[in-house]
């Protein structure tokens, strides 16, 4: 007879990190509330003038909390009260995505290690100031390496407790 | 055989004996040992029985590709593992290992009467005599097999363990840490790129540990290794997979060498590595020789023997003799009779020998044999003697030993050269196949190139025997229980290609991947069939190299985090109710909130009632939801569903339906038109990343021209529906900016404005039937909103509804859901829906199909609604449908039950099925046929409640 007894700590109850937590030289907190858009455009320039800044060109650079995630694609995270008008008209989308994702801040020597534990990226050659959309095991993020030793992890709200403890879980015990 | 631990010699440390058990039984061994060497030291012959024969088996090799010597390890409760290789398991004090596949011991086994009966068990048998009677497979034959054929047992607990993972990079990955493979990364080391030297054994060394004369180049190697800091060495790692691309997958092992109460932390860590550069240094594996009784313990590979003698110290007899038809046979019996062990005779069926080595070996007292061949070994559980005979046919000789050392040359470890499809030349020189360099930044070097320095021999498919083959057991594949005779028989039988001889007979198959029979088993194959063996080619290896844990394969996918579990912004209030949950797609949901005793049919009752006689409240959080946006996007709607979608003004909503290019229904939903250029668009909850998916792919690939852009909004917006006649009048006290009265705020309308002091999308539309709203509130204030429109309904009596009350409600009214009330084959005239299909648009996503002559003609499956005779009779969800239940088994079915639940506001049993005809059967009987009786239905609309839609306006 199988005996599979009750997991202790189940799905369910996994929680997103609220407070900072690490061991072994990496520290996760929450990120600061931003506001959120993701912007399309194929016109640069355009975009440029409704966001009223310089919109990073090359896919992959960072800008001023914008940054390049394909040829027609942008994500911009704001400090909160700085917003982007609704555009009616134009040939581009800008989209608020505030409430969207949430940002989980992952620090010290050991966090592109731990990072690496479930993004397929090489993150020792990622370039602070670079940011691009990944994956972490079969979670959708957007990394961004702030400093060598900071990387800021975007990911949809609902995926977030999974996110927080899976690297947790990949933390040496 | 009859092993012990010499004097002197080997890596092993004699000052820390260990004690651990075998099949109950105490043994001693020493630090440094492998299970095998110990086992061998200690005068252990026998380590397991065969797969298919239940023949006892000794030791054959002593590493990976040990085929025999299978065991299953002990370290507590939930970690059993079963099928480990005794001569890959570094001992520990107080391991506790178990033979495996014999019934009651390995000694006395039941089994072995299939090993007296092997004249009926040849290849293909289990094809061959399991056919008949079918019925017999499932009761009889199966259970039986599965327990006289499976090694080990699988677990029956939960695995205590935990796993972690990673992936890396570097420019250059060495595999196999022996001399060919430590001098690759030095040179790789030396331009300080990133290196990973991968090696599956306890210490770095390869061939190398078993030479002694190389330990001090070793240890200085390694201390440069180690002086590296862009050199990372991950020794007890198996790099079983090379995938595309330089991706190599390897399992590192981190505790299970250590005494059970002094490991900690993840069991296994999955390495996933990309690199520029891979070179393979995976050695080369001996080939045994075929020949009657080559597989009575104590017949054993000649390098296993030198292992055993060199790097564990421990002699494999007290009279040991050397079947070689290869130069290296001579080495290894030079070096072990060197070490101490007494080396009878080397047998060679070569009659060209190197003087030198004759010399050496009559210098140290063996006897030498040339141009003979064993032909026989005598011996159950342990070998006691040899016949030897000129040629393998002249006149026998018999000659005392106690164990058999096999040269049969050698073979490069090729699989993961063949994983990442390098190619693979003959060579008859080395009697193997050897890989031919290529262009891709993958190579192999040292002995895995053929590059070794064991000297030469012959090529031999099996030895000369006066013995018919069918009368001999000479085996082929040890683990999977395969004889010469078995090849020769499936070449009688009119199999030619080494794949397919590979199938029938289970050569090279399995865990064991042929490591040492796939080049005998072609070369019998070759020689059966009168072919080159050059032309015969050589079978695929596929991953893993050696069997591995479903823990490093999962990694942290385990318990808890087996797969992400989505929650809503609304879910904790929910669970604090007492809601009962139920999955759908990755989230979680609500399905009901029962009082007290209630159980699911009586919570879903009230709920349903309230929502027709009052006020629900609905978390609709998990639609997938997509903003889009541009100039264009109203055509790119018009281009994806088969609605019309310019014509419709901002403001207002429209239902959607979504189809497959084969004209099935995919998907539905219901979009507003927030402005001229933007789309709020509502999807199925399990929809909603496939929906997204399918309409990136032809805005990027078919219409890029289009100014228009998606953007999943599905977790931006919690979605809380406000269902009922009382709807308006809670919200009312809740909404600024939006005139709710209904000649300003109709049915299918949006509008922006704030609740409870935040931003809104509100939608005016019903899934219900009823009145209803769907408040589209910034994820973040998902929950307050929810209390305060819970809170403001209290006065009439307003109760949160969960998705089965849900699916009740719709169900009365006749709204499908796709997925159930869709298998995928359905069309919108099936479903009722013709009326979805705009007909002046030139074209869209399905269009074309629809007009195939299938999908247009009559009878199809369409959608009606089922009311059992008995009211109380609720159908069950995929019955069949039958128009006459007195007809003859099979029956002809025309159609099936897709929804079906009791209705509180009906007062009795409803359903929906795709019923063949179904229209024109509005008002037929039809009878579904269920274990305990039929069950007999009227024909009717599949909408049931307020057919005219008055409700809908409160």
């Amino acid at each position: 007879m199988v005996d599979i007894a009750p997991l202790t700590l189940a799905a369910t109850d996994l929680a997103a990190i609220a407070e900072p937590i690490g061991r072994y030289g990496v520290c996760l907190s929450p990120a600061p509330p931003c506001n959120r858009y993701s912007l399309r455009a194929k016109d640069r320039a355009l975009l440029e003038t409704l966001a009223g800044t310089a919109l990073p060109q090359r896919i992959g650079d960072t800008h001023n909390g914008y940054a390049c995630l394909g040829p027609d694609e942008w994500y911009a995270l704001l400090p909160e009260g700085i917003t982007l008008p609704q555009t009616e008209g134009q040939p581009v989308s800008i989209v608020d995505v505030s409430a969207r994702a949430v940002g989980l801040l992952v620090e010290g020597d050991g966090a592109a290690d731990l990072i690496a534990t479930g993004c397929p990226l090489d993150i020792a050659r990622m370039a602070p100031g670079r940011a691009t959309r990944t994956h972490y095991e079969s979670v959708e993020i957007q990394l961004w390496c702030l400093e060598e030793t900071r990387f800021h992890l975007e990911v949809w709200r609902s995926f977030a407790p999974w996110l927080g403890q899976a690297l947790l879980a990949n933390l040496p015990d | 055989m009859s092993g012990y631990r010499l004097a002197t010699g080997g890596r092993i440390d004699r000052t820390r004996p260990l004690t651990f058990t075998f099949d109950g039984r105490l043994y001693r061994g020493l630090a440094g040992d492998s299970l095998a060497s110990a086992l061998v030291a200690s005068g252990v012959t026998l380590f397991g029985r065969s797969f298919k024969y239940h023949r006892p088996r000794g030791l054959l090799a002593t590493g990976v590709e040990e085929p025999n010597a299978l065991v299953e390890i002990d370290r507590g409760p939930g970690r059993v593992t079963p099928n480990l290789k005794a001569p890959s398991l570094a001992l520990y004090e107080g391991m506790v290992a178990q033979s495996q596949n014999r019934f009651p011991s390995l000694a006395f086994d039941l089994g072995a009467i299939n090993n007296r009966l092997g004249v009926f068990f040849p290849a293909g048998f289990y094809n061959k005599t399991f056919m008949w009677p079918r019925s017999a497979w499932e009761k009889l034959y199966e259970p039986v097999i599965r327990r006289l054929a499976g090694l080990g047992h699988s677990p029956t607990t939960r695995d205590p363990d935990t796993y972690a993972s990673t992936y890396a990079h570097c420019e250059t990955l060495v595999i196999g840490g022996g001399p060919a493979g430590i001098e690759s990364a030095l040179a790789a080391a030396a331009t300080g790129e990133r290196v990973i030297l991968i090696d599956e054994q306890e210490e770095l060394g390869g061939g190398a540990l078993g030479e002694p004369t190389r330990w001090a180049w070793l240890a200085d190697a390694t201390a440069r290794l180690g002086a590296h800091p862009n050199v990372r060495v991950l020794p007890r790692t198996t790099a079983y997979g090379a995938y595309h691309q330089n991706f190599v997958a390897a399992a590192e092992r981190l505790t299970d060498h250590l005494r059970p109460d002094r490991a900690s932390g993840h069991r296994e860590k999955l390495w996933r590595i990309r690199t520029r550069d891979l070179v393979l240094a995976q050695g080369a594996i001996e080939r045994p020789l075929v020949f009657d009784g080559n597989d009575i313990p104590g017949v054993m590979l000649s390098s296993a023997a030198r292992t055993l003698a060199l790097h564990y110290g421990v002699a494999i007899g007290r009279a040991v003799a050397v079947m070689a038809v290869h130069d290296s046979g001579w080495h290894d019996a030079l070096a072990i009779a060197a070490a101490g062990v007494r080396v009878r005779a080397i047998v060679d069926l070569r009659t060209a020998i190197d003087p030198a080595l004759i010399e050496a070996a009559r210098a140290a007292g063996i006897e030498c044999l040339p141009g003979h061949a064993v032909t026989g070994v005598s011996g159950r559980s342990a070998v006691n003697a040899i016949r030897v005979a000129p040629g393998g046919t002249g006149p026998a000789r018999h000659l005392p030993c106690d164990a058999l050392l096999m040269a049969g040359g050698w073979t490069p470890t090729l699989h993961l050269w063949s994983h990442a499809k390098g190619a693979m030349r003959w060579d008859d020189a080395s009697g193997t196949y050897l890989p031919i360099p290529g262009t891709d930044p993958v190579r192999c070097v040292g002995a895995c190139a053929g590059e070794w320095d064991f000297g030469s021999g012959m090529s031999v498919a099996a030895l000369p025997s006066l013995k018919p083959a069918h009368r001999q057991k000479a085996f082929v594949d040890f683990q999977n229980d395969v004889k010469a005779s078995d090849i020769a028989l499936a070449v009688q039988e009119g199999f030619r290609s080494i794949e397919h001889i590979k199938r029938y007979t289970t050569t090279g198959m399995a865990t064991d991947q042929g490591k040492t029979s796939n080049m005998n088993g072609v070369r019998l194959a070759a020689q059966a069939l009168g072919r080159p063996i050059a032309d015969m080619g050589l079978t695929t290896f596929r991953p893993p190299y050696t069997p591995q844990t479903f823990g490093a394969l999962v990694g942290v996918h385990k318990d808890a985090l087996f797969q992400p579990l989505r929650k809503t912004a609304i879910d904790a209030w929910a669970e604090a109710e007492g809601a009962v949950f139920e999955n759908v797609a990755q989230w979680r949901r609500a399905r009901y909130f029962p009082h007290a005793s209630e159980d699911m049919h009586a919570a879903v009752d009230r709920e349903c009632r309230s929502v027709r006689q009052s006020v629900g409240l609905f978390d609709a959080s998990t639609l997938g939801k997509i903003e889009v946006v541009g100039p264009d996007a109203a055509e790119f709607l018009d281009r994806m569903y088969t609605n019309p979608w310019k014509s419709l003004v901002p403001g207002r909503c429209r239902y959607g339906l979504l189809l497959r290019e084969d004209g099935f229904i995919l998907d539905d939903g219901v979009a507003a038109r927030l402005a001229p250029d933007r789309f709020h668009v509502t999807t199925t909850t399990g929809g909603a990343a496939r929906v997204l998916a399918m309409m990136e792919d032809y805005l990027q690939t078919e219409w890029s021209d289009l100014d228009c852009w998606l953007t999943s909004t599905t977790e931006q917006w919690a979605v809380i529906a406000v269902q009922g006649p009382r709807a308006r009048d809670v919200i009312a006290l809740l909404v600024e900016g939006i005139d709710l009265v209904p000649e300003a705020f109709p049915h299918m309308a949006v509008r922006d404005g704030r609740i409870c002091g935040v931003p809104t999308r509100l939608f005016r539309v019903s899934f219900t039937g009823e009145l209803g709203f769907e408040i589209n509130v910034p994820a973040d204030h998902g929950r307050a909103v929810w209390e305060a429109v819970h809170a403001a309904g209290q006065p009439h009596g307003i109760v949160p509804y969960g998705t089965e009350a849900m699916h009740v409600l719709r169900a009365e009214k006749g709204y499908i859901i796709v997925g159930q009330d869709t298998d995928g084959t359905v069309t919108p005239d099936d479903a009722g829906m013709a009326w979805a299909i705009g007909r002046k648009k030139p074209d869209f996503v399905g269009k074309r199909s629809l007009a195939r002559p299938d999908l247009a003609r009559d009878r199809r499956r369409q959608l009606v609604g089922l009311l059992t005779a008995d009211p109380a009779t609720v159908l069950e969800e995929g019955a069949q449908i039958v128009a006459d239940p007195g007809q003859s088994i099979p029956m002809k079915m025309i159609g099936h039950v897709t929804s079906a639940y009791h209705s509180a506001a009906l007062g009795r049993s409803i359903a929906l099925a795709l019923l063949e005809d179904g229209r024109a059967r509005v008002g037929q009987s039809v009878h579904v046929p269920m274990p305990h009786g039929n069950v007999t239905a009227l024909v009717s609309s599949p909408v049931f409640h307020d057919p005219s839609g008055a409700r809908l306006d409160g």
